[in-house]
């Protein structure tokens, strides 16, 4: 194999690789056909190609696997889309292992092409476009290097170097107009079907499930990946909001694990009102991300309405009900991978719910405790609360000496048979749910109710609105404060309530999230207002300023269009200018050759009939003449640039004709001082 | 219109579109029929990721289009030739192929509108540079080929398309008989070996023995060194200093058809090498010229020059490239 050769098989196998990435990102792909092409890509980059000399083989082993993918998709268990971008990935495979010839390196990268098509109808992840990128950069760096291969001789090698400039202005050039293309071809669809959306960097890690079970081992891991991203009305405008976003309650406790009393599920709804509120309630458009991974509806404590929202599934986006159940919680009816909803919430500080508007058994469950709970609970509730009664100071209390006594782990101890006993009086440290779980108990055994909360605790400003990560799971407790109704106590160190994921993971997640909100703005969700808008604002006529808006200091659209043209203009000209400068002009050494004899006459250097310039050099270099040193080069000069196919340089002529004048100013003083004429070599 | 006016705008059309002819290659039609698919899926679906790989695609094919137009500019050719081109054989030809400025990748060249076939390629030709570009030509038949252009394909930068420009340069090539075995013996010699007649060693050459070479079909038996044959195990002849010289001349009679001329020519030029090779003398007797015996490989040129103008119309100039 050839110097290059390599190179570019290489470049074509990663660049599949790419165009199968570009699929792979929706989450959709079976997991074989993502194991098997892994493989493949793995054998081709090690230059193993097994399928060589099996061609036959494993084009029959591809039609039964076509086969089954059909007979899949017939029997309605695999998506059309996902079976045929399955089988092309398959294909690609099969063609990086089969021995590389041109046709082959097509087959492979037109199969990427219609992965990457494929990609784009499965996914519309930010990571979906960099493969895109990088499958479009592999690619035609390939097949450039191919086409450069096939014209070389076989003995010689491929110029690798020399083709990437060229190449790398062509792709330039080509994601410019893919972009243009992108902004101004009108988008007048037959149909309306984005993509969908992907589970992006892993599966989804967070979630509600119906009952809180203490105890479990290892390490609860803080995820910095986003779940949910809201946009508050009004708006707080504060880096960091601090609130607890409830997703359901628990009133029952057994001993290992909270559940609920009651377990109703209510008719499906589109808006569902859990309580009444007033009209400064705090308005939520919340999007629950693929990371999120549950089908319960969160909002700001205390929510008051849900509704209005929308799934995304493979399918495309799809309105769907809301169902209420048991402890609050509000589930979406459809299950997809991201969803998208309202929320109104009761503004901070406002009472929940009352004792009279729970159901009788929710209220009696909100001061059971479990069976066999450990004396010494109570006994220490007893001995911290020295005989106050009043519910909010007492759980104040309690979460302040649970606070100060106990700490923060985030390491699970194990299964043990009393989980609160053993938290409060063998380890004494915890995560969020021993803390909120020993709180509440000891309030119960205090005769004061109260009920576990479950959501998130958090949100970080990010491009105007909240987010809400993984790690920012946690959970609390609800104190029934006669009068005020639940009020929210964390028993929780304040340090330990939120995220602990490391700052610079979250800072580029947070880079990340930004990027990728801009992608779905700028690309995902482009459309034909979008054209209209920016049409108007490039062609309209500047509408007036109104009153009260402030100035912008940057310059209007039109006035960077504008200036794009000027350097277009001014690009192409300087181009322009500079091939009439660098052209050849066919007379120019004729001309510096009149120049150099003309100055000779007037240096009155003698010269015989038809005696040519070089030999005017030759004899005056015999004859020593002074100017001989400064003509020689000069006449040497002059016949490459007549005959030697070496033209004269863009001010070459005027620099050597200077230099002769200067030469003949010289010898003409000489002259005038010494008043002795030159020698004079005579012709023979 | 007025001339002036028609000369300009005849110069905007050239430039507009200068005189290239585009090809779309097999990796190309199914490139543009994938295009032609992702278009239909963004109009019909409205997925802007398919209207983003669109306009890459298309995107790529202008870029295509301008890379492989900047490759054909500021190049001139020019034809350094072939050595000899016999009919039916591949043959070594060469042109020389240089650029004013910028750099060209992917360039195949060939002759155009000729019966040669084959073509040579240059996979990378910087500025200033005046590249040799070698190719194994085949021509059908014997006789001159004229050749009007030679043209200059580029498949740069993706294959997809073929972009082919013709640089006018007119020549012609002679393309000698095909390379046969000689059947039939060359007949009686004119005059016979040089010396005195009646020496009984007048077919053995004289002086020292200068070499050995395998004995040629009809050559003297007497000829053979016996114990070297034996050898070698197969039929050697002695040569000597002065080899014995017999004047040929080979006749192609008038009249024939073209499959009998064809056939004549080969036969002739197949005998005409064979016996100079032999040291003898060859002259040729055609219809329209009469060449004088003589011995040398100028001679079996001039021969073969003859022959393969047999049946054509010699024009009054020209440059031949070979």
């Amino acid at each position: 194999m050839r110097k290059g050769t390599r190179l570019r098989l290489v470049l074509r196998d990663l660049g599949a690789g790419c165009a199968f990435a570009s699929m792979a990102v929706s989450g959709q792909l079976p997991i074989w056909a993502l194991a098997l092409h892994g493989l493949a890509l793995v054998f081709a980059l090690a230059g193993r190609r097994p399928f060589a000399n099996r061609v036959k083989l494993t084009a029959v082993l591809l039609l039964a696997v076509a086969l089954s993918l059909g007979t899949y998709v017939l029997a309605g268990s695999l998506n059309l889309v996902v079976a045929a971008c399955t089988f092309a990935g398959l294909i690609s495979a099969q063609r990086m292992l089969s021995t590389p010839d041109a046709a082959t390196d097509g087959q492979v990268l037109l199969s990427g092409l219609l992965m990457v098509a494929g990609g784009a109808a499965l996914s519309g992840e930010l990571v979906y476009g960099l493969f895109l990128i990088g499958f479009g950069v592999l690619a035609s760096i390939a097949l450039a290097l191919g086409v450069v291969e096939a014209a070389v001789p076989e003995d010689e090698p491929v110029p690798v170097r020399a083709v990437m400039g060229p190449l790398a202005k062509g792709v330039g050039f080509a994601v410019l107009g893919a972009v243009a293309f992108f902004v101004f071809f009108p988008r007048l669809n037959w149909n309306v079907i984005g993509p969908g959306p992907g589970l992006g960097l892993g599966v989804a890690t967070a979630g509600f499930s119906n009952t809180v079970r203490l105890g479990g081992a290892g390490t609860i891991k803080d995820n910095p990946r986003i779940v949910l991203r809201a946009t508050l009305s009004p708006d707080p405008e504060r880096e960091t909001l601090d609130a607890y976003w409830v997703g359901r309650t628990y009133d029952v406790f057994d001993g290992q694990e909270w559940s609920n009393a009651r377990k109703v599920s209510s008719k499906p709804t589109l808006m569902s009102t859990l309580r009444l509120g007033r009209d400064n309630l705090v308005h939520q458009r919340v999007e629950l991300m693929p990371a999120y991974g549950a089908r319960t509806l969160v909002a700001l404590e205390t929510p008051s309405r849900l509704g209005n929202a929308v799934a995304s599934t493979s399918q495309g986006p799809r309105r769907t009900s809301i169902l209420e159940l048991g402890g609050g919680e509000v589930r979406f009816e459809t299950t997809g991978i991201a969803y998208s909803y309202e929320a109104y919430s009761l503004p901070p500080g406002a009472g929940g719910d009352d004792l009279r508007d729970l159901p009788p058994e929710e209220q009696d469950a909100l001061l059971s405790l479990p069976e066999g709970l450990d004396v010494r609970v109570g006994q220490t509730a007893a001995r911290v609360l020295n005989g106050e009664r009043d519910p909010m100071a007492a759980a104040q209390k309690l979460s302040t000496w649970l606070q100060r006594e106990y700490s923060y782990t985030l390491e699970q101890g194990g299964d043990v048979p009393d989980p609160v006993a053993d938290f409060l009086f063998q380890r004494k440290q915890g995560h969020c749910e021993h803390f909120a779980t020993a709180l509440t108990l000891m309030l119960r055994t205090q005769g004061m109710r109260a009920r576990l909360a479950t959501g998130f605790f958090g949100g970080e400003r990010v491009t105007g609105g909240y987010v809400v990560r993984a790690g920012d799971a946690h959970a609390w407790t609800h104190v029934l404060v006669p009068g005020r109704g639940f009020v929210t106590v964390d028993a929780t160190p304040p340090a330990h309530r939120a995220s602990q994921s490391p700052r610079l993971l979250e800072q580029l997640i947070n880079f990340y999230e930004i990027v990728e909100s801009q992608w779905r703005d700028v690309v995902l969700d482009y459309n034909f207002r979008d054209q209209l808008t920016m049409a108007r604002t490039l062609m309209g006529p500047r509408s007036a300023p109104r009153q009260d808006e402030a100035p912008g200091r940057a310059p209007p659209p039109r006035a960077w269009v504008a200036a794009l043209l000027a350097a277009v203009v001014a690009y192409g000209a300087w181009r322009a200018l500079a091939r009439l400068l660098s052209r050849e002009r066919p007379l120019e050494a004729t001309r510096f050759a009149d120049a150099v004899e003309a100055l000779l006459a007037s240096a009155r250097v003698a010269r015989t009939e038809g005696e040519t310039l070089e030999e005017l050099a030759a004899r005056l270099t015999r004859a020593g003449h002074p100017l001989a040193p400064t003509l020689t080069p000069l006449t040497r000069r002059y016949l490459e640039a007549r005959f030697g196919g070496r033209p004269l340089r863009q001010g070459e002529a005027q620099q050597h004709l200077s230099a002769l004048r200067q030469a003949v100013a010289r010898e003409s003083r000489r002259v005038a001082n010494e008043g002795t004429p030159p020698p004079q070599a005579r012709a023979s | 219109m007025t001339p002036r006016r028609s000369v300009r705008w005849a110069r905007l059309r050239s430039r507009l579109r200068p005189p290239r002819t585009l090809k779309v290659t097999r990796i190309g039609r199914t490139y543009l029929v994938v295009t032609f698919g992702v278009g239909l899926g963004a109009l019909n679906t409205g997925n802007n990721l398919l209207y983003l790989l669109l306009g890459l695609l298309l995107s790529m094919v202008v870029v295509s289009g301008v890379l492989s137009e900047r490759c054909l500019r500021y190049l001139s050719v020019r034809r350094v030739g072939a050595d000899a081109a016999f009919a039916q054989e591949p043959f070594v030809f060469r042109w020389a192929i240089s650029r004013g400025q910028g750099h060209a990748f992917a360039l195949t060249l060939s002759e155009a509108d000729s019966p040669l076939s084959g073509s040579g390629g240059v996979g990378y030709l910087p500025a200033g540079v005046d590249h040799i570009v070698r190719a194994d030509l085949t021509a059908p038949r014997r006789g001159p080929v004229r050749l009007t252009g030679v043209r200059v394909t580029t498949t740069w930068p993706l294959g997809l398309f073929a972009k082919t420009r013709t640089f006018p340069l007119e020549s012609t090539l002679l393309i000698y008989p095909r390379r046969t075995y000689a059947c039939q013996d060359p007949g009686a010699p004119e005059q016979g070996p040089v010396g005195e007649a009646g020496n009984p060693r007048r077919n053995d050459g004289n002086g020292d023995v200068s070499g050995l070479r395998d004995l040629a079909p009809g050559e003297d038996a007497r000829r053979i060194h016996w114990v070297k044959s034996a050898s070698a195990g197969k039929l050697l002849r002695v040569e000597r200093e002065r080899e014995e010289r017999r004047t040929f001349v080979l006749t192609v009679a008038d009249g024939l058809d073209a499959q009998a001329l064809e056939r004549r020519c080969e036969e002739v030029a197949a005998l005409a090498h064979r016996l100079i090779e032999e040291g003898h003398e060859v002259g040729l007797d055609t219809p329209g010229e009469r060449i004088r015996p003589a011995a040398g490989a100028a001679q079996e040129r001039r021969l073969l020059r003859a022959l393969a103008w047999l049946g054509h119309e010699r024009p009054g100039g020209g440059e031949e490239a070979a």
